[in-house]
């Protein structure tokens, strides 16, 4: 579990160093190009043509070569193993070529066929071929021979032996000749392309080396890094749709679906991930970055297609945080099976941690892929940003400093879930920083900060039985309770302030008409201790968050058009 | 009877006469293997033996004295080195034998269903005809609901009764069992030996089983044989009297069958200590 985390951690810190070196000049750019700037230099790529262009060519030229090499190699494969005079005739001949590098048959390819297609594809077929014919020759001959006998004595003819029997019985080790040959046939197709072609990964590799425009170069690479991992992943799919008893082996006690029990508990699986990452508390991020690119435009810059991707971003970044931290809060025992706030997917045993801790992996990835995109647009200090927001992130609630068991919970969450998202938000827009945006942030800064102490208000005593030290906690009810009156005062205080300020159009005003759902909130937080209400105070504080939000956002829109 | 349409059909003998001749006819049998060093491994030697048609017969005998030989030479998977084998195939509409393997003998590549309809299919014997034989077979053996499993998911015990559905299954002339009922659970094999009487008593296919029980010869079949140790011969042929249909805990209780399992077992245990020599002197 804990490898896990460890082996999606060590690439991301790798990434994240190498950017920083790059960005700290510490590397020389003009050799190591950031992996920002080579995002995206792919997605121009994407985007004019040529990466499609240059991939399908490359994957063409691999699927012809594959098929070329690998199916006579399976045929002769089978008579290798089946047949002694066969097996006496080619195993020299193949023992005798095998060891050959297939790159270096590649002259004498083109001196024959000259530096069409046709060679490049024979150059892959033959780099194919004799990996997949060893593979079946020796699958054949390590078939345990009471599958022959038994074979026979249901009365099957020689023909349907080889069919029902060897060939079945040899396909664990042809497919992992295939999968050998596969590989293979990668690098084989990159080297062909270096040497002569006009298209493909390789040629698009070698060209740009030649002009030092290094993070073609890098892209070239990562786009072969991707097309060898798909194609392993896609003949593993291949491996399990045609071997599945291999599969089914290896789970003993898995129970046996009918087809339509499987859909339907696919269905009911989807739904279990829609609750595990608790959508509704989606607002707390969605808010700031719509906030965020509402200012922007109000001042006059606006991306839509920046925009959607620092939304999605921030989505996904926060549905992985929420399953880390069901996760982690599992793993520490906080969360039992009766307390109301998280999820309860693990409690109730519905997934596995392992399985909510791989969601997170998941969205956390998709979060940095498309965070490492906005920084290569946004430059520098989005990276810096980001950073930061991982760290806080991590430092949460996961070990070992764990900032929500310190009573650092709100603070954090004031400062990230505020500031830091709008002006992050508005920086991609506008790639400047600008302080009354800042300012302008503070308010729903607030808010969020006040739904998770109305949070840790309602766990008070949970919390002190096992040691979580929150502020609320620390301070005790009473105090805890002025605590949350503050936060949702200062609310109200800093939009009076921004918008004498001139730093908000005055329609913002209208965010005014939540205040008396947020006095008769702190009023009853006041008044009571019952963990049901709390919990309903805690809900309405969150509604309030959205509603303020929302009137804010609704307040910029309206500036927008009605000066 | 059908068989004896068939046979009139193939212009054969009347069935007066062919109750003269056994279903299976084993003389002056003999069979080595190679053995280590270009040496042989005598396993069988000198071996007479005839089974009439539709009786049930067991053989039992010390580990290693030749008794899966056997079977596999009655069904025409080895050939003898010596003497002959003549059996009879009576109806050519259906398989001459049909062998249940020591051991595991799942194809792990076919499902349960697959496995139990491979003979079927392999004769192309029409898809309604099949389906309603797998399901009547798996229904048997108690193993419906695992029909899309693969062998990999199934206990040893289970992947026996698979390979017991498939040859019950293909419907053949003679049953070749080798310890069909070794790694089954006692109450399993309590039920399957009931169910294998059920079908004997209304079929009469020719059995022949190889077992290391005594009790289970007794109660199963006609006749017992014993083999002697290495190289095997028949030490002993009797028929086994008892009234059918048999009920295992009436018949263990009877005087007769005491006896009689004594009696083979005395034999036996000797055999069981020769082989051990025998396979002592191997080694040294
Ligand atoms: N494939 C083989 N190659 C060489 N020798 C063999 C082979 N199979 C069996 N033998 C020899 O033949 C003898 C008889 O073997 P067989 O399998 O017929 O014994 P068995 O009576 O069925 O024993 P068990 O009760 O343990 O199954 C054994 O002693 C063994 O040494
Ligand atoms: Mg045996």
């Amino acid at each position: 579990m804990r490898n896990r985390l460890l082996s999606f951690l060590s690439p991301v810190a790798l990434l994240v160093a190498w950017e920083a070196l790059v960005r700290l000049k510490i590397l020389d750019i003009r050799f190591f190009a950031a992996p920002s700037q080579v995002l995206g230099r792919l997605v121009a790529m994407a985007a004019s043509g040529m990466l499609m262009d240059d991939v399908s060519i490359s994957l063409q030229r691999i699927f012809l070569g594959f098929l070329l090499g690998a199916l006579p190699a399976i045929a002769l494969g089978m008579l290798m193993g089946l047949s002694s005079p066969v097996r006496a005739l080619l195993a020299p001949i193949a023992a005798a070529i095998y060891p050959i590098p297939k790159i270096a048959i590649l002259p004498m390819i083109i001196i024959l066929f000259g530096l069409g297609e046709t060679s490049k594809i024979l150059t892959v077929a033959l780099s194919v071929f004799f990996l997949v014919l060893l593979n079946t020759a020796a699958g054949v001959l390590a078939i345990d021979p009471k599958y022959f006998d038994i074979a026979r004595n249901n009365g099957a003819s020689r023909w349907q032996i080889y069919w029902t029997v060897a060939f079945p019985a040899a396909l664990p080790s042809i497919m992992t000749g295939c999968q050998l040959g596969m590989g293979f046939a990668l690098t084989v197709i990159v080297g062909t392309e270096f040497l002569g072609a006009d298209r493909g990964i390789g040629y698009r590799i070698w060209t740009s080396y030649q002009v030092y425009d290094i993070e073609t170069t890098y892209a070239g690479l990562v786009v072969t890094a991707v097309i060898g991992w798909l194609l392993t992943i896609l003949l593993q799919e291949i491996e399990h749709w045609i071997i599945p008893w291999r599969a089914a082996g290896q789970v003993r006690t898995s129970s046996v679906h009918t087809s339509s029990q499987e859909q339907s508990s696919m269905k009911r699986y989807a739904g279990i991930w829609l609750k595990a990452v608790r959508p509704f508390s989606f607002t707390a991020s969605v808010i700031p970055v719509v906030l965020g690119g509402a200012a922007a435009a109000y001042y006059g810059f606006f991306n839509p297609w920046l925009f959607l991707l620092t939304l999605v971003g921030s989505v996904a970044i926060h549905a992985g945080t929420n399953l880390a931290n069901d996760y982690y809060d599992h793993m520490k025992g906080a969360d039992g099976p009766d307390s109301l706030g998280p999820s309860k997917v693990i409690q109730q045993g519905e997934l596995s941690p392992r399985a909510v801790l791989g969601g997170a992996i998941l969205a956390f990835a998709l979060g940095a892929a498309i965070g490492l995109y906005l920084v290569s647009v946004a430059g520098s200090f989005i990276f810096w940003l980001g950073v930061f927001s991982i760290l806080a992130g991590f430092f949460y609630t996961a070990s070992p400093a764990a900032l929500a068991y310190i009573g650092l919970g709100e603070i954090t969450v004031f400062i990230f879930m505020g500031p830091v998202i709008v002006l992050g938000t508005y920086y991609v827009q506008a790639q400047q920083v600008s302080w009354p945006v800042v300012l302008l942030s503070l308010p729903i800064g607030f808010l969020v900060a006040a739904i998770l102490h109305a949070n840790n208000l309602r766990d008070i005593e949970g919390d002190r039985a096992i040691g979580k030290r929150t502020l609320a906690s620390i301070l005790g009810r009473h105090s805890a309770v002025i605590e949350y009156a503050i936060l949702l005062g200062g609310c109200y205080l800093f939009l009076a302030l921004i918008i004498a300020l001139g730093i908000a159009p005055l329609w913002t005003i209208i965010a005014f008409l939540t205040l008396p759902t947020a006095i008769s909130l702190a009023r009853r937080a006041a008044s009571t201790v019952d963990t049901k209400i709390l919990n309903g105070v805690l809900r309405r504080t969150a509604q309030l968050h959205t509603n303020f939000g929302l009137l804010m956002i609704a307040g910029f829109v309206i500036g927008l058009f009605v000066k | 009877m059908g068989c004896d349409w068939a046979n009139e059909m193939i212009g054969m003998a009347p069935a007066a006469a062919q109750a003269a001749s056994p279903k299976i006819a084993v003389q002056h049998l003999e069979f080595a293997y190679p053995g280590a060093r270009g040496g042989t491994i005598m396993a069988l030697a000198g071996l007479n033996l005839a089974v009439p048609d539709g009786q049930f017969c067991c053989i039992v005998g010390p580990s290693g004295c030749g008794k899966s030989t056997l079977l596999r030479l009655l069904a025409g998977l080895e050939q003898p080195t010596r003497g002959n084998i003549a059996v009879r195939h009576d109806n050519p509409a259906l398989p001459v034998n049909s062998m249940v393997f020591q051991g595991d003998s799942t194809f792990p590549w076919l499902t349960v269903r697959e496995n139990v309809a491979y003979g079927l299919a392999q004769r192309h014997v029409p898809a309604a005809l099949r389906v309603a034989r797998v399901a009547t077979f798996l229904d048997m053996v108690g193993l419906r609901s695992f029909s899309d499993a693969y062998p990999g998911q199934l206990s040893g015990g289970m992947r026996q009764r698979v390979s017991l559905a498939r040859a019950l299954a293909n419907d053949p002339e003679i049953l070749l069992m080798d310890e069909p009922f070794a790694s089954l659970d006692e109450q399993n094999r309590l039920l399957l030996q009931l169910e294998l009487l059920r079908i004997w008593e209304t079929e009469r296919k020719t059995v022949v089983f190889v077992t290391h029980s005594i009790d289970e010869a007794l109660l199963l079949g006609d006749r017992v044989l014993l083999m002697s140790a290495r190289p095997g011969r028949l030490l002993l042929d009797e028929l086994v009297a008892f009234p059918r249909p048999r009920d295992p805990y009436t018949l263990k209780r009877e005087a007769a069958f005491g006896d009689m399992a004594y009696r083979i077992w005395e034999l036996l245990r000797r055999e069981v200590n020769r082989a051990r020599d025998i396979e002592m002197q191997g080694v040294a």
